[in-house]
């Protein structure tokens, strides 16, 4: 369980709600390409609770993409909605399913240095 | 128009081209066929037998749809014309050109007709500063249409061209070769379609039919029909309104995740996207009017809320985005706009929006949807915008190649000054922000108490208001000035020039009531009241400029939420002297109040003088008379009821607003103009 494609959904499934995806009621079909071969995940979103399945299925948002694109989303290092707009992920169905659930995806780690400057300290009593 | 450029659109499609209806962009000529921030078309020339036509007219018939009457030649000095060629063109999907010649002499006649096409596919921001293109170019005859294409990486963008009658199709243009009887005509309907295509799709066979436009009439007679009417003495106040509701009408865009419903975009045609501020602001002022672009505004804005601390986009957890963009410069992450959060007003605001939303509307299942984006909003302000951990609002970009500078809407370079017209450095904490957060508090505390049932965090907000506003008005008031600082520098020395900000704190409600005395006075006064409104920034001060983008300039929009402070404060008659003010200049401008003019002296100039901008219809500037119209009218839910409390210049005479949808159903207002505000602004300063 060492790729990032893997840890994100097992995770996601370990965790089984996600308040971030309160808003979102439906289902996807993920559809991981590697080698010729499709990896396929299905995720019943249900306010919050999440069912996460490693197989195919009838969904109301379908997403195709290479799997290293995946892994590279799961890990951070890819921003989900610039990949669509750039046409490496491409999504059926309900599109706004997927603009909730790119939430799940990690940002990009924050240099040290810009975030000393930047912020997060808690207000003075 | 602008220059004699004719623009059509429908949400963020649009056609900008000249008034013969041809397109010949270069790369930083801005017309041609734009959708989601692409350049579909940048040639689309006419000519019939190798000859350009000439403009006879142009008739504007709605924002979606016009119409080109053009004769063969462009000689301007005698037109023989045995010929007349209509360009009806409407925008949707791409756009439709119904094509049609008329043969006027008694011979039939042969012509060639062509029509020469090509797309740079330049990203808006490619346009505004002349970038070059890294991808390659296709052009392909397929199924009788003409496939125009470009391709970089995974990116890709199409444009399918075709006609109803047959034609020779190249792959610059299309041909017909026709003949016209004595006194006939021909035509030919032309679509353009614009495709985006992910990774191994095709290009569908794409045809759009009429009804796209019917439906478009349609739906703008609703809109019409939908919103309260206005019957008043005043005629120009009339054109006015009925200007602002159909440029409203125009100003809606639908993001491809609202299930079509609509949200107010920033301005025509270059801003016809979601931006936080200005999509908040507009849904404010049209409250009254139209209460669902609030609902759509605040579902959409939920949805893309930050989650995640990213530098690049200026993102943090609960954070409302500044500004979404679709282009290829967007895509590539060679901008940061997937969405860009780089606005720190956006997310009070955004409570404060959805609280006034609920009292007008009492829509409590909306309150109750967003609860966990507005409680992420709120935490947002404690968490991740005080900087300084002083407990206030502060911004410094995170992203500092393409990140945006000033975060709140004065966002020009130089518009947080000193009186000595120095500029601080960062972080910086403008004023109004912290009257935003205070408002946010204070009306997060009413939703968490009535309708998220969280008597906890009802009652930690209010403290935490409380506390806010006593230290502001202890931080950021100049004592020898007798008004609030624009700003601290990040010492937290005051940055102390005297500006129209003073009006925003007034609308929050932050002031304490023994100080707004003096700013009603300071608003009103010589140095900030042109006599047409309120100036961004004083007179006298070091940077005062009366055509500084906000630093003298009169903004309408600020104005408006100037206006309901001062009815906040109690301050009936100096808001109704803005109202008049402002509503005074839209007669100048046929009732389409621009982004901001000139802050000269109105006794000076006589007329208000445009500030020149890009983008006309502007969506505050739109909302504005909305919003003068609930101040002028003193229009207040109270519970399910709707208070009236009229004080209307005198200039305006009879006024009622007919069929005001709220909570209370439907409900009319009546007021007279009683309010002198020549005697206003005799007795000021």
């Amino acid at each position: 369980m060492t790729d990032p494609t893997t840890e994100f959904f097992e995770s996601l499934r370990e965790r089984g709600h996600e308040p971030r995806l309160r808003q979102a009621t439906g289902t996807f079909r993920f559809e991981l390409t590697k080698a010729g071969k499709i990896d396929r995940w299905h995720i019943t979103l249900k306010r919050g609770d999440v069912t996460v399945l490693h197989r195919g299925g009838d969904a109301d948002c379908i997403v195709r993409t290479d799997r290293a694109v995946f892994d590279r989303l799961a890990s951070g290092e890819l921003n989900g909605v610039a990949a669509v707009f750039r046409g490496e992920l491409v999504a059926e169905g309900d599109w706004k399913l997927l603009v909730l659930f790119q939430r799940l995806f990690p940002g990009k780690a924050p240099s040290p240095a810009k975030r000393s400057r930047a912020g997060y300290s808690r207000r003075r009593a | 128009m602008n220059d004699g450029l004719v623009q059509i659109l429908d949400g963020n499609t649009f056609v900008v081209s000249d008034d013969r209806g041809d397109i010949e962009a270069s790369l930083t000529d801005p017309t041609g066929l734009f959708s989601f921030d692409t350049r579909f078309l940048s040639k689309w020339v006419l000519t019939v037998n190798g000859e350009r036509l000439g403009a006879l007219s142009v008739d504007d018939l709605q924002y979606f749809e016009t119409r080109f009457f053009l004769v063969p030649g462009t000689g301007t000095v005698y037109i023989d014309a045995k010929l007349s060629v209509i360009r009806q063109r409407s925008v949707g999907m791409g756009f439709h050109e119904d094509l049609t010649i008329l043969n006027h002499a008694d011979k039939p006649v042969n012509l060639t007709v062509r029509l020469e096409a090509g797309s740079d596919f330049a990203d808006l921001f490619e346009v505004k500063d002349a970038l070059q293109k890294k991808g390659t170019y296709s052009a392909r005859i397929r199924g009788g249409q003409l496939v125009l294409g470009y391709e970089r990486a995974t990116f890709r963008r199409a444009t399918a061209i075709s006609a109803s009658e047959p034609a020779r199709i190249d792959k610059s243009g299309l041909t017909f070769r026709i003949r016209i009887g004595p006194h006939g005509e021909w035509n030919t309907a032309l679509d353009v379609v614009t495709l985006q295509l992910g990774a191994g799709q095709e290009a569908p066979q794409a045809r759009r039919t009429r009804a796209g436009r019917l439906s478009m009439q349609r739906n703008l007679e609703k809109w019409i029909d939908d919103a309260p009417r206005v019957e008043c003495d005043s005629g120009p106040l009339q054109t006015t309104y009925r200007r602002s509701l159909v440029d409203l009408a125009a100003l809606r865009f639908s993001p491809p995740i609202a299930g079509g419903h609509s949200l107010p975009a920033a301005g025509l045609p270059w801003f016809m996207t979601m931006f936080g501020r200005d999509s908040i602001f507009t849904s404010l002022q049209a409250l009254p009017f139209t209460p669902e672009l609030a609902a759509t505004t605040l579902r959409a804005l939920g949805d893309w809320q930050g989650s995640r601390s990213d530098d690049f986009r200026d993102e943090d957890p609960g954070r409302i985005l500044h500004e979404m963009r679709y282009g290829e410069m967007t895509a590539f992450e060679e901008r940061p706009h997937s969405p860009y959060y780089g606005s720190v007003d956006a997310t009070p605001l955004y409570v404060v929006l959805l609280d006034e939303y609920e009292r007008w509307t009492g829509d409590r299942k909306l309150v109750r949807d967003l609860e966990h984006e507005a409680r992420a909003a709120l935490n947002w302000i404690d968490e991740y915008a005080d900087l300084q951990g002083t407990g206030y609002i502060w911004y410094r970009r995170r992203n500092e190649e393409t990140g945006l500078e000033n975060q709140c809407w004065k966002d020009s370079w130089d518009s947080i000054s000193y009186r000595d017209g120095k500029l601080p450095g960062f972080p910086r904490a403008t004023c109004e922000l912290q009257g935003y957060a205070y408002d946010a508090k204070v009306r997060g505390a009413r939703l968490a108490r009535d309708i998220w049932k969280d008597r906890e965090l009802a009652d930690r907000l209010e403290k935490e208001a409380a506390d806010l506003k006593r230290r502001f008005n202890r931080d950021f008031w100049v004592e020898d000035g007798e008004y609030f600082a624009l700003a601290l520098d990040q010492e937290g020395n005051k940055v102390d020039a005297l500006s129209s900000n003073n009006g925003h704190l007034l609308w929050s409600g932050i002031v304490d009531k023994s100080k707004a005395k003096a700013l009603a006075a300071h608003l009103l006064g010589p140095r900030l009241f042109s006599g047409w409104g309120v100036r961004t920034l004083a007179e006298g001060e070091g940077r005062y400029n009366p055509i500084g983008y906000h630093v003298g300039t009169v903004w309408p929009f600020d104005n408006s939420f100037i206006a309901w402070g001062l009815r906040r404060y109690g301050f009936k008659e100096e808001a109704a002297a803005i109202a008049a003010g402002i509503l005074d200049a839209a007669e100048f401008f046929d009732g389409r109040l621009p982004e901001a003019f000139g802050g000269y002296e109105r006794s000076q100039t006589k007329y208000p003088v445009q500030y020149p901008t890009a983008c006309s219809p502007q969506a505050w500037s739109t909302g504005t008379p909305l919003l003068l119209l609930r101040t002028m009218l003193g229009l207040e839910p109270h519970g399910d009821n709707l208070v009236v409390d009229p004080a209307l210049p005198m200039s305006i005479g009879h006024l009622e607003l007919l069929d005001i949808p709220g909570r209370w159903g439907r409900i009319d207002a009546f007021g007279r103009g009683r309010v002198d505000v020549g005697k206003k602004r005799a007795a000021r300063g």
